[in-house]
């Protein structure tokens, strides 16, 4: 081989690895006296431009709403609120540099957080190290919580308890004879804090049981993986009773993609908080996501037991033509419980808007209709997940918790059967 | 035993992809000398063009790989004329090619961003969920037809290369493209043609992965490092050096799940490729000139 080759290889990899910044930002509004300037990023390019999208209409839509009212009362005053979005471009260096120059150089407010744990695990921490209260609804994951910062706020309930969410209704079902006791379980989690929670969330509940679920299969795999089949064969080698996922929607679609062409059938099925999504079942045919488990933090569903949400749907609906997914939820709520602390404080003084988030306790859109900032928690939201059960025609209807849910579920997987 | 055959099958069936992936990198890399860095931003296109040809058109993405590998034939050739030619040959262009190329990928996958978004995408046939059953295993069907498709292309390749006159005048270059002009061959003619095909086999390797795998616009990038793995474990030269490298590659990655957590899995390949640079710089199979 040529000498100079490892060196050229070498750079080529260089290369890749360092990356590079995607479209310039570009900011939505100005800033004028008597008006709250909120900043915020959100990945509107890159891979998480889609799911990016989804939180900016949910953010565009509080502003509206709330400006259409007037706008924020402080005080004796109202004010305008006015949102100063950047584009991060879905990486964690351009999360942290622009949350910097909004704190910094645009001088704003407050801050609301970007989407993906990643993205918020690292802008947090500018947003902390400049004091600046940061509101987010796109962090799930309890390290980003768990840092003991003092400024940073989170509505995402952690992902221990989705996985603790479903497996109490799967335990309902074990308990009323349907699964086979013990049961064992095949738990796969992509190798970031998300899954990590996950995995300890199901773990968790399984050593507390008392033998109920035997947990065979362990094993973590990395993101945009390709080839599953390896961790597949393993799986089925297992002969488990229950197949325990946690992907992100790429993922989810290969693997699920492999396990249905491996002839593999479990009685319980889930890839966490994937399974009910439209694009999922154009991808894989709604045959093959028949009775997938999947935990979320919101469903438009919640609009037929909570009226607030049922508002919040009826008007997304109205100013989108579509129907809101739990993204754009969480992220109306997220500015709307930034709205209200700052209402409640009377003031602009983060000091004084911080610790009315700090004692929170507000009527939500969320799952339970309250939403708090339990400080035992690390200021994160503990709001309860909504189980949904995709059926075979093709609706998704919520199956547990009781008081949320709107069909019933199914175990064990009918399919298996035939 | 079953499981060991499990294994087995699913690493030759990966491989397959892996040398369509690779060989395009390679075949530039030891005529031109240049690392093509849009290698990826073309496994990318590949996957979006099939992709368009399914949704927008209806036709069958097996049937779309002559019209995938044309249009990036003929963007290779674009490439190559407008860009490529324009640098220094040799280690001189080296680092000139990298930023170019990586450039050229950027451009792409933003392109792809503008016209796609960054949604994940995937190609949806009748037959994308079926299997059939072979050595006592449920194979998937799509998995089986894009070996098949590639061992095609690989032999098709090697015939090219050692039975035709213009394979052997890219091999003739590949060796010495001084001799090679006094002899008469038109070495621009070569070199713009195996850039193309080197993009052409790019294309068709998106192609075929997107019909396995879920893709967005920054599909490619952890293809081009497995081809960097692939083209220097095989040693840079055959199709047959190719092909075996990017089955011990596959083999390697599949059989590691038995001793290390899945998620290292992917890790094991770049540790292959330090301990090839260490032991034999030269690559598993030695220096040859193609074919």
């Amino acid at each position: 081989m040529d000498p100079t080759t490892p060196r050229i290889i070498a750079a080529a990899a260089f290369a890749l690895f360092a990356g590079v910044a995607g479209a310039p930002a570009h900011a939505q509004g100005g800033g004028s006296q008597g008006t709250i300037r909120i900043g915020a990023t959100l990945p509107l390019t890159g891979a998480e431009a889609r799911i990016g999208g989804f939180y900016k209409e949910g953010y565009d839509y509080a502003f509206e709403l709330q400006n259409k009212k007037g706008g924020v009362k402080v005080g004796d005053k109202t004010m305008k609120v006015e949102l100063l979005l950047l584009d991060d471009t879905s990486t964690q260096a351009t999360a942290v540099n622009l949350a910097d120059r909004l704190i910094n150089s645009e001088k704003v407010n407050f801050l609301l957080g970007t989407y993906a744990t990643n993205l918020v695990e690292a802008q947090s921490a500018a947003a902390e190290q400049n004091q600046m209260l940061y509101v987010n609804g796109g962090g799930a994951a309890s390290a980003i919580y768990k840092r003991g910062y003092k400024w940073v706020f989170g509505l995402l309930a952690p992902v221990e308890l989705l996985a603790e969410s479903m497996m109490k209704w799967i335990d309902e079902q074990q308990k009323a004879g349907k699964l086979p006791k013990p049961s064992k379980i095949a738990l796969l989690w992509e190798n970031t804090s998300h899954g990590k929670d996950f995995r300890r969330g199901v773990s968790d509940f399984a050593k507390k049981s008392g033998g109920g679920y035997d947990v065979v299969v362990d094993e973590s795999f990395e993101l945009n993986g390709k080839d599953f089949s390896a961790l597949l064969g393993k799986v089925k080698a297992a002969n488990v009773d229950m197949f325990l996922a946690d992907a992100h929607l790429p993922d989810y679609i290969t693997m699920h993609r492999q396990y249905v062409t491996s002839g593999m059938c479990q009685k319980v099925l889930s890839y966490g908080a994937r399974g009910s999504e439209k694009q999922a079942a154009e991808a894989l045919g709604k045959k093959n996501v028949e009775y997938i488990l999947s935990a979320v933090w919101w469903s438009p569903l919640l609009a037929h037991k909570n009226k607030m949400a049922g508002e919040f749907v009826d008007g997304f609906k109205k100013k989108y033509g579509h129907e809101p997914e739990w993204y754009q939820a969480l992220g109306y709520e997220t500015a709307r419980a930034l709205f209200t602390a700052i209402e409640q404080a009377a003031s602009l003084d983060k000091d004084k808007v911080r610790a009315k988030l700090v004692a929170m306790k507000i009527p939500s859109i969320l799952p339970g209709g309250e939403l708090t900032f339990p400080s035992e928690f690390g200021q994160q939201s503990h709001a309860p997940f909504v189980v949904q059960q995709n059926q075979p025609d093709g609706s998704a209807p919520i199956i547990a918790p009781a008081e949320s849910a709107t069909g019933k579920g199914v175990a064990p997987n009918p399919n298996c059967a035939k | 035993m079953e499981r060991f055959t499990e294994l087995v099958v699913a690493a030759v069936l990966l491989a397959g992809l892996y040398a369509t992936m690779a060989y395009g990198l390679g075949i530039i890399y030891g005529v031109l000398r240049i690392v093509n860095l849009n290698h990826g931003g073309v496994i990318m296109a590949g996957a979006y063009l099939g992709w368009v040809m399914h949704e927008r058109l209806g036709i069958d993405p097996y049937l779309s790989i002559p019209i995938v590998m044309v249009f990036s034939f003929l963007l290779g050739i674009l490439v190559y004329r407008v860009l490529v030619r324009h640098l220094p040959r040799g280690a001189a262009g080296g680092v000139q090619s990298l930023l170019l190329l990586f450039g050229v990928w950027l451009v792409l996958r933003n392109v792809a961003y503008l016209l796609f978004t960054g949604n994940d995408q995937t190609i949806r046939t009748e037959y994308s969920t079926r299997s059939i059953v072979a050595f006592g295993l449920a194979l998937s069907v799509n998995r089986v037809a894009v070996f098949v498709i590639a061992v095609l292309m690989l032999i098709a390749l090697h015939l090219f290369l050692t039975r035709t006159f213009t394979g052997k005048a890219i091999r003739a270059v590949a060796q010495n493209a001084d001799s090679c002009t006094l002899v008469g061959v038109d070495v621009e003619r070569i070199y713009a043609l195996t850039f193309a095909i080197g993009t052409a086999l790019a294309g068709l390797a998106g192609l075929l992965g997107a019909m396995l795998f879920s893709f967005n616009p920054s599909y490619g990038s952890s293809d081009l490092l497995k081809s960097f793995v692939i083209v220097v474990l095989g040693g840079l030269g055959s199709v047959v050096g190719t092909a075996a490298a990017s089955l011990i590659l596959a083999l390697v990655e599949v059989f590691a799940i038995l001793a290390l957590p899945a998620y290292l899995t992917g890790a094991v390949g770049f540790v292959l490729l330090v301990l090839v640079l260490v032991i034999r710089p030269g690559g598993l199979f030695g220096q040859r000139v193609l074919g």
